[in-house]
């Protein structure tokens, strides 16, 4: 049997059971309109109008993304490399701290820089 | 393309019926990524399609490289373009001008150019042969056969990926981050002596909180002072600095029609 | 034969009963533990908690579901309506898809046929419960951005940043793991804790992926996606009804899937406590079971006792922590780790080994004193700014000053 079934079937129960949820929410639920219901929930303060163009994140997030992206695949590297370090030997541990040692070089730029920093 | 599908069809039964139900509707989400308005919602599609991508590699025998597909572009690059689009703000519309010159017939050339390539490539592809060496390479296991490729056979693109990938930091740090930031900020602690050993002790107990009473509750509101004039501190700074800041003297009190004297004294 | 062998003979109909079973479990723990959640802190904070549903209150969760189902489902007017329902979805589906690798039981007779409790078994199995995590991350973003509303939008900002930081760390720690099992399944790693369990061998790798496993559930004390006191509920804000129920079982079910990878991981799995190995052939394997949630069952009550007693943290400090000490602190371990590994396996002599140990434990206490003292040289300004203007009102002496003066008297 194919490892990847069992997979199938776990995520089959999981997404059966949120739309059944969804779909028996919206059936035993009562139903009774009212606009203050509709509104966005900001604690029964008159919602402050939105600035331009709807919620913005702030750009710090941009780095925050491409740094996890760096590590993601730093980390991608690493697994392999774990998994046969017996086989690799020294030479792989030789290559494996090259290249930790550059991308932490990008690493220190990014938190001499600041980039570390969060209000 | 006859007979593409009869050598689909002798693909062993599982393999067949998982693509035949994932092929199109991946084909589907990647048009509808191209039609849809919302750019939240192409993206939802864009990461659909690369979990069925991450499917087939996974059904083609490379587990490892399909699992990395969902980690690397499904979970890190896919969440980055989301970053993005919250960045422009998520109900921007898309605007149709051209910034660059002569961009549509750039496009429209570099689309042929690259469908062409895609063709002729699709077209060269050898459909009677039976493949062979899968199982070879995957013999001391998927991950391991790929770990001794890469740490032996190709180690050098893999040191100049470190490269690749301190390019990436610098230009997210060009593009992101602005050295004012960085700048020399007081501790909570310092702050907090500032606040009460300094001269005034006005604020020690917290700024005031914006909104008139009983008239008016929003945040972009500010106080109103004993003498009638708005307290600017009441408002946060990045309401005032976008322009949103309402003018509170429309709910000041004395703007309120006259209130019984007796009742106020109770 | 191998567990991934054993388990790959299932017929169609045991895979079947297995998830089922699976999915039952999932499903009842979290009604009992946001029972025993709250039993627990309110042991914790000298109250009683529920107890009026059912013995001991036991069935109160059940009551709270169908409390919850019974309310309306609203749709707040500025939401997105396609994505604000697929979100909870998401959630909810694949906080169940990381169950499927994990190993529950050694090998059992599960009615009639041999087999072992565990769905199934991956060669890149712990790589596989990476990815649904990262794609279990939509669901907080999504439903943040799809509510068209301030609190949720910015608590699927804050988790989402959070979550991603806290997967490097997370993911940088399982690497010393790899390297001692030399396999990246889960039974494969559990095997190789027969003797000596991770979390001994490699115990700076369990603390890194104790700490992450928290900011990645987004649980106090590292719960700023749903800061009570700040966002309202944050990402959650604007959900009701049975949608908010998903959100609250995949935050559970969560909890106890990263228990269980650590307990696979670093806690020897289903293997039992050192000196009790005699009890894993009891009733025919399946006392493994008992051992296996003995320790799931412990990791949730840290989580519970880590929320009944730490504060939450402040977002700049918990981002600073994510990025600026474990990453770092991480990706050293591993470093030394390979190093011993690399060492004691090309037969280097005991003196280089045990040299090479101390040097490290100098360097760390090197570092670590350099960090106190720039810590000093911080406090230092700070009173110095708080000198700088003398205040014009009266205020009781500071101890410091108070001492300054007996001197001079």
């Amino acid at each position: 049997m194919n490892p990847y079934i069992p997979i199938l079937v776990i995520g089959a129960f999981g997404f059966g059971f949120g739309v059944f949820s969804i779909v028996a929410a919206a059936l035993t639920g009562p139903k009774r309109y009212n606009r203050a219901k509709a509104a966005a929930y900001e604690c029964g303060i008159e919602p402050s109008p939105q600035a331009q163009g709807g919620g913005r994140f702030p750009v710090k997030y941009f780095l925050t993304a491409m740094l996890f992206i760096i590590f993601d695949i730093e980390i991608v590297f690493l697994y392999p490399w774990a998994v046969s370090f017996d086989q690799l030997g020294l030479f792989g541990l030789v290559e494996m701290v090259l290249f930790i040692g550059t991308v932490f070089v990008a690493y220190a730029y990014v938190w001499r820089r600041g980039g570390l920093e969060w209000d | 393309m006859i007979r593409l599908s009869l050598e689909i069809g002798q693909t062993q039964k599982p393999e067949a019926i998982l693509f035949y139900i994932l092929a199109p509707l991946s084909v589907l989400a990647a048009l509808g990524m191209l039609i849809v308005r919302k750019a939240v919602h192409s993206a939802l599609l864009l990461a659909w399609v690369m979990i069925t991508l991450a499917i087939f590699y996974i059904a083609l025998d490379a587990a490892f490289l399909g699992i990395v597909q969902i980690v690397v572009y499904t979970g890190a690059v896919m969440m980055l373009f989301l970053f993005i689009l919250m960045l422009v703000g998520v109900d921007a519309p898309d605007s149709l001008t051209e910034n660059i010159k002569g961009h549509r017939a750039t496009a429209i050339v570099a689309a042929l150019g690259f469908g062409g390539l895609l063709i002729s490539l699709i077209g060269r592809a050898t459909l009677n042969h039976v493949s062979v060496g899968l199982a070879m390479a995957n013999e001391p296991g998927n991950v391991q056969g790929l770990a001794s490729l890469i740490f032996t056979q190709y180690v050098f693109p893999f040191e100049v990926i470190s490269a690749l990938l301190i390019t990436a930091a610098l230009g997210a740090m060009v593009l992101a981050h602005s050295q004012k930031s960085a700048g020399a900020r007081l501790s909570q602690r310092a702050l907090s002596s500032v606040r009460f050993r300094g001269d005034s002790l006005a604020n020690a107990a917290g700024l005031p909180s914006s909104g008139v009473f009983a008239r008016h509750n929003a945040v972009d509101v500010p106080a109103l002072l004993p003498d009638g004039t708005p307290a600017k501190n009441s408002i946060s700074g990045v309401l005032t600095a976008r322009g949103d800041v309402q003018d509170s003297t429309q709910y000041a009190l004395g703007s309120l029609p006259k209130v019984d004297d007796e009742s106020g004294d109770k | 034969m191998t567990t991934a062998q054993l388990i790959g003979q299932d017929p169609g109909w045991i895979i079947a009963v297995k998830g089922l079973i699976v999915f039952a479990v999932c499903i009842l723990l979290t009604l009992m533990s946001v029972w025993g959640e709250r039993r627990i802190v309110s042991i914790m904070q000298m109250r009683i908690g529920p107890n009026r549903v059912g013995k001991f209150g036991l069935l109160q969760a059940l009551a709270d579901g169908v409390k919850l189902a019974l309310k309306e489902d609203l749709i707040p007017k500025a939401a997105d309506r396609i994505v604000f329902v697929i979100a909870p979805i998401i959630s909810a589906t694949t906080c169940f898809m990381s169950f499927a690798v994990i190993p529950f039981t050694g090998k059992v007779n599960f009615f009639g046929h041999e087999t072992a409790m565990q769905l199934t078994d991956l060669p890149v199995g712990v790589l596989y419960v990476l990815s649904i995590a990262s794609v279990g991350v939509y669901g907080i973003v999504l439903a943040g951005w799809s509510s068209g509303s301030t609190y949720p939008l910015l608590g699927g900002l804050r988790s989402s940043a959070q979550v991603i930081s806290y997967e490097v760390a997370m993911g940088l720690s399982l690497v010393a793991v790899f390297i001692y099992a030399g396999s990246m399944s889960t039974s494969d790693i559990v095997a190789a804790q027969d003797k000596w369990w991770y979390s001994v061998v490699l115990f700076p790798s369990f603390v890194i992926y104790a700490i992450s496993m928290v900011g990645e559930t987004n649980r106090a004390p590292f719960d700023l996606a749903e800061a009570e006191g700040e966002l309202v509920g944050g990402f959650h804000t604007e959900y009701s009804s049975l949608k908010f129920a998903l959100f609250f079982l995949a935050e559970y079910v969560n909890i106890i899937a990263v228990s269980a990878l650590a307990t696979t991981l670093f806690l020897g799995g289903y293997h039992a406590f050192p000196g009790l190995g005699f009890t894993e052939s009891w009733l025919g394997g399946w006392f493994t079971l008992f051992w296996f949630a003995i320790k799931v069952l412990g990791f949730f009550f840290v989580f519970v006792w880590l929320r009944g007693t730490l504060p939450r943290l402040r977002y700049d400090q918990f981002m600073k922590f994510g990025w600026k000490v474990l990453i770092p602190v991480s990706l050293a371990w591993i470093l030394i780790v390979a190093t011993l590994r690399t060492l004691s396996l090309e037969g280097a002599p005991q003196a280089v080994i045990v040299g090479f140990t101390l040097g490290i434990v100098l360097i760390v206490l090197a570092v670590s004193s350099l960090f106190d003292r720039a810590r000093e040289k911080n406090e230092v300004t700070a009173r110095d700014i708080g000198e700088i203007s003398t205040p014009s009102f009266p205020v009781p002496a500071l101890p410091v000053a108070k001492a300054r003066l007996e001197d001079h008297v």
